[in-house]
């Protein structure tokens, strides 16, 4: 229980946040990409946080003096899961990846959503990056107490 | 542990402040995190706490207790459809509270340890 247990929590969210932005990223980059190595068009990707939970087991054992254990509070992407909407038909007869009736399998990508998504990523990496500031800011101020 | 009474007041006081600040940050690195509960503990439940402890210590009692403070979900936020009901408003006005609270703690800790400084100096000059 110190200050620098708040910085690991915020910085395992500054971890979360990033790799979230990194998956909408992929998902934008590829959202007219109908050939992929696992065969049929690239599917959405979504993160799932989680969070460590066990706070008063944590606390009890770290009291008989095993510290290593993992900071209680911290948030972690526990699995990447592929959206499992159907693609997107379009009719393109010329297509290499179209199929006999002459169809092309699109992702099932919105660009607006996976944009919001992407805001919502920046701000959480925002806020958790002045969290991290706070925190700096209140162990400067302990070190202080050492200067007179 | 610390011969001036104050000191460890304020020693346990700084102790909650950064338990809570703590208690803030896991708030706000799981804003995003589906069924997660805002956490916060009692802060002048556990400071009363923590002080009787130090007046019964100073008092004569014999045991130094380690008070951890309990980490409880708050009750009556709004709750969003992902079972999630971290309000950014409330962290963000609570860290920045915690943190004036501990700069109060950091300043009088200081000023203990100039006071002494001056008694050990003969006052005058530092």
């Amino acid at each position: 229980m110190n200050l620098f247990d708040s910085l690991t929590i915020s910085g395992s969210a500054l971890a979360a946040e990033r790799q979230r932005s990194e998956i909408v990223a992929a998902n934008l980059a590829n959202a007219e990409t109908t050939h992929t190595d696992a065969g049929g068009p690239y599917r959405r990707k979504e993160v799932v946080f989680q969070s460590s939970s066990a706070s008063s087991f944590r606390l009890a054992l770290a009291s008989t003096g095993n510290m290593n254990l993992p900071v209680a509070g911290t948030v972690q992407i526990s699995q990447v899961v592929e959206d499992p909407t159907p693609p997107v038909m379009r009719y393109e007869p010329n297509h290499p990846d179209a199929n006999k009736d002459g169809y092309v399998a699109y992702p099932a990508i919105n660009p607006v959503s996976e944009m919001v998504d992407l805001m919502s990523s920046v701000r959480s990496y925002q806020l958790n990056a002045s969290a991290v500031a706070a925190a700096k800011q209140m162990i400067q101020q302990s070190i202080d107490i050492l200067k007179s | 542990m610390p011969t001036i009474p104050l000191i460890s007041t304020l020693e346990s006081y700084l102790k909650l402040t950064s338990s809570r600040e703590q208690a803030i940050s896991s708030n706000m690195a799981n804003v995003d995190t589906p069924g997660y509960r805002t956490r916060d503990i009692n802060f002048q439940g556990e400071l009363s706490k923590a002080m009787n402890g130090i007046l019964n210590e100073s008092a004569g009692g014999s045991q130094s207790m380690q008070l951890t403070p309990v980490v409880q979900e708050v009750k009556g936020l709004m709750e969003r459809p992902d079972g999630n009901n971290v309000n950014l408003d409330r962290e963000g006005l609570l860290m920045s509270q915690t943190q004036l609270q501990y700069q109060i703690g950091v300043q009088l800790v200081k000023h203990q340890f100039h006071q002494i400084l001056s008694a050990i100096s003969g006052g005058g000059q530092s």
